[in-house]
């Protein structure tokens, strides 16, 4: 079938912006909870979430603590950042606009729908009381969608794009949310067993892989197997093999692939060799930045190879 | 439903499911009888059972405001407005002669130009308008077919005959909402579909694929057609996605396509280049090639025009066509016909008054409070002045206007434009309105069966646009011979 470039670039990023309103709801939810199970002086601030969307400088031009209410509302409601949730979520609708004909008919109907909830009760929704409900919404929303897309959609070139920006956001939010939640864990001052527990399976939790890991390595949650689990468990969709397995799946009926599929197989191998039970902090963050950097490069060569050319002028 | 029909008022005008003296048409007689039998109340539970289709449907249109644009649901009156199918004969017979024949003009204006030569047109006045394009000179399209979508708008007079009152030879839009209204209507009025032979519309995406395709310059293969579009942000954006769809064409933008050294026009694919037969634009077409055209537009294709004149690519509409939608020309359509066609005109035309002639001028000058002036090349209504309906200040300023530039204007005889039942809080009114058929130009000619119905839904208003509060209604062609 033929499939315009443009309209590739517009379900990618679709799928991009789905993905991350979905994971930034779900970091967001699970650590509102973490906070509420922490002894007073224990907590980590609320920088933190920020620092997850790498998006301080940006933070700090409206606000000026990092408080609750500012980062929430930064989080969840401001529209000119663009890794709120609800500007993902505007921003996956205008895509879908342009792209309906490719689409399952009732796609666009639902993205509409979880557009206008999110526009009438996000402002709302910034304060504890609200915010439960509203990033739950959001989150099984996101997956009626996927679920959708998935069930109808034909295993076509719309397919393909929509599960290539699906996997690298995905493995993208996963990192960062490993990076932020290790150093914060790992750079308190004192420290205690008990709670680095806690905090690591509330990562487990916000990356929907708390039960996969009990069932598989056992219910007490440590570091480095909670690490290695994230990065390297082939079976979980949430874990970055998963993500660069499925996405060198995708990428193999199409035309012109050989960059994209090489940066994901170098991207896989240096994977597949690292392991957290030897490493200290600096050496795993060190390792995520690397693997960013691949997922970089990814989306340049799949930008390069598929989608328009951008203007020359 | 009880209707008092005496109520019902069309005062003088001509009604079209009406007689003068208050009885059914006959093409109206099963639309009449199932009002009066409906349950009080009934009527309006279908109006909002329409109005619901029409959301779930995601029928709508663009309206530009300050504050951004706005998606509006379709406004839908849902009685329909019926016309007899020996009626409709005779229409679209005179339709097709009229594209027949404005086909040719375009082709001889831009090629031999016998008809200026001949002086049955005079030729400044095409030559000197800005709707002549000399970038178009010596091309000479497939079939002489130029203008192969025509949306022309037809108004009924009191006399009850149906006048052309232009021709909308470059981008005519509004054929999605034609279907989707008997979409509508069906859904909605499911009961008079049994007992009367209506003829379909749906048939139109594959008339017009059919036309398309005829035009291909790679006879020999399946043609890849597309339907370039300005983009999301265009009042008719639906009805581009509409018809891309049910053609089972590709929906692009000026940036999906390029020109290659070759003179082949290419969509960029994820599969890589392909090449394109067949371009449907919906675009203006001084946008349409930055190179041929306008150097600022973004929503063109550069060095489409150098492909289509090498005859490696069609354009429908083809670019130049507007030369024969301008007013002015427009007066000359019934000369045309008998040029070309040795024909007499079967469609009335209204009577045009060109200000650039001096005897014209005179009489328009001297009976401005009965004449309709308009500019002779803005469409939708703009910068005209209804004289029965305008002030005296109105009156003089246009007066100048015409003293100053009298090529640019045109003036004709007001017309009283007929009316149909319309449910307007939950009683049915008379409310005017025209008709725009669409009248498809390859290498056959083909009118659609009725067309869209555009209504004025403010009582006494003429003004049918969507834009400015107007509806529209589902149209029949009723067969005659039961």
């Amino acid at each position: 079938m033929t499939m315009l470039s443009r309209v590739a670039d517009r379900l990618y990023w679709m799928a991009r912006y789905l993905e991350r309103a979905e994971n930034t709801a779900r970091f967001t939810s699970a650590y509102t909870h973490l906070v509420m199970d922490l002894p007073r002086g224990a907590d980590l601030g609320w920088q933190v979430l920020v620092d997850i969307l790498d998006a301080e400088p940006t933070f700090l031009e409206r606000h000026r603590v990092f408080n609750e209410q500012n980062v929430l509302r930064f989080l969840i409601a401001d529209l000119k950042h663009a890794s709120s949730i609800s500007f993902s979520i505007k921003a996956a609708r205008e895509n879908v606009r342009t792209t309906r004909d490719v689409l399952p008919e009732e796609t666009w109907e639902h993205v509409n729908e979880l557009h206008i909830m999110c526009k009438d009760l996000a402002e709302k929704s910034v304060g504890r009381r609200h915010r439960y409900e509203f990033l739950e919404q959001i989150i099984s929303r996101c997956q009626m969608i996927n679920g959708l897309l998935m069930t109808t959609l034909c295993r076509d070139h719309p397919h393909r794009f929509i599960k290539l920006g699906h996997l690298i956001e995905r493995a993208d939010m996963t990192t960062r949310i490993i990076d932020v939640g290790a150093g914060a864990i790992l750079g308190r001052e004192d420290s205690n067993p008990a709670e680095d527990t806690l905090l690591w399976s509330t990562m487990l939790q916000s990356l929907s892989a708390i039960s996969a890991y009990r069932h598989k390595i056992g219910p007490l949650v440590e570091a480095d197997s909670a690490v290695n689990f994230i990065f390297k468990e082939t079976s979980l969709p949430r874990t970055l093999a998963f993500c660069l397995n499925g996405i060198l799946n995708e990428l193999k009926p199409l035309k012109n692939n050989e960059d994209a599929t090489k940066v994901a197989e170098s991207a896989l191998n240096k994977l597949t060799r690292f392991d957290a039970q030897k490493k200290t902090f600096e050496e795993l963050h060190q390792f995520i930045d690397q693997f960013q950097v691949y997922l970089c490069d990814l989306d340049e060569a799949i930008t390069n190879t598929w989608f328009l050319p951008a203007p020359s002028s | 439903m009880k209707i008092n029909w005496k109520a019902y008022d069309s005062q003088s005008f001509f009604d079209e499911l009406l007689t003068a003296n208050g009885n059914p048409r006959l093409a109206a007689r099963g639309i009449i009888k199932f009002l009066q039998n409906l349950p009080d109340e009934e009527l309006g539970e279908r109006r909002a059972a329409a109005e619901l289709a029409i959301r779930d449907m995601g029928i709508s249109f663009t309206v530009y405001t300050e504050g951004g644009n706005i998606d509006r649901n379709w406004p839908f009156d849902i009685i329909p407005r019926s016309i007899s199918s020996k009626e409709w004969a005779k229409v679209s017979a005179g339709l097709k002669q009229r594209s027949r024949a404005l086909n040719r003009f375009i082709d001889d204006v831009y090629n031999k130009q016998s008809i200026l030569k001949d002086g049955i047109v005079p030729a400044d006045i095409v030559l000197q308008s800005s709707n002549y394009k000399p970038q178009c000179r010596g091309v000479s399209p497939r079939y002489g077919a130029w203008a192969h979508i025509c949306g022309s708008d037809l108004v009924r007079n009191k006399d009850g005959k149906f006048y052309v009152l232009e021709d909308n030879l470059r981008v005519p839009s509004g054929v999605s909402y034609m279907l989707e209204n008997r979409e509508i209507t069906k859904r909605v009025l499911p009961e008079l579909f049994e007992n009367y032979s209506i003829r379909p519309v749906d048939d139109y995406p594959s008339q017009l694929y059919r036309t398309l395709a005829s035009l291909s310059p790679r006879q020999n293969r399946k043609p890849c057609i597309v339907v370039l579009t300005p983009g999301i942000y265009n009042s008719a954006y639906f009805e581009h996605a509409f018809l891309a769809q049910s053609m089972g064409a590709e929906l692009v933008e000026g940036s999906d396509l390029f020109t290659d050294d070759d003179d082949c026009v290419y969509m960029r694919t994820v599969d890589g280049p392909m090449r394109v037969d067949v371009v449907y634009r919906r675009i203006d077409e001084d946008f349409i090639d930055p190179e041929a055209f306008r150097e600022d537009s973004m929503l063109g294709v550069p060095g489409i025009m150098r492909a289509w004149k090498a005859g490696n690519l069609a354009i429908a509409n083809a670019p130049g066509s507007g030369v024969a939608d301008d007013k002015v020309i427009y007066a000359f359509v019934p000369d045309m016909i008998r040029y070309y066609l040795k024909e007499e005109p079967l469609m009335e035309s209204i009577k045009t008054y060109l200000c650039m002639l001096e005897k014209d001028r005179e009489y328009v000058l001297a009976n401005l409070d009965k004449l309709v002036v308009k500019p002779a090349n803005e469409s939708g209504g703009y910068g005209m002045m209804v004289g029965p309906h305008a002030s005296a200040e109105k009156r003089r300023e246009f007066a100048a206007l015409i003293e100053k530039n009298p090529r640019n204007y045109i003036a004709q005889p007001t017309l009283s434009l007929s009316t149909a039942p319309t449910y307007i809080d939950h009683q049915l009114e008379p409310r005017h309105l025209d008709l725009r058929p669409f009248i498809l130009q390859g290498k056959d000619t083909w009118v659609t069966p009725g067309g869209l119905t555009r209504v004025a839904m403010i009582k006494g208003s003429l003004v049918v646009n969507s834009s400015q509060g107007g509806g529209s209604k589902d149209t029949w062609i009723v067969e005659s011979n039961k």
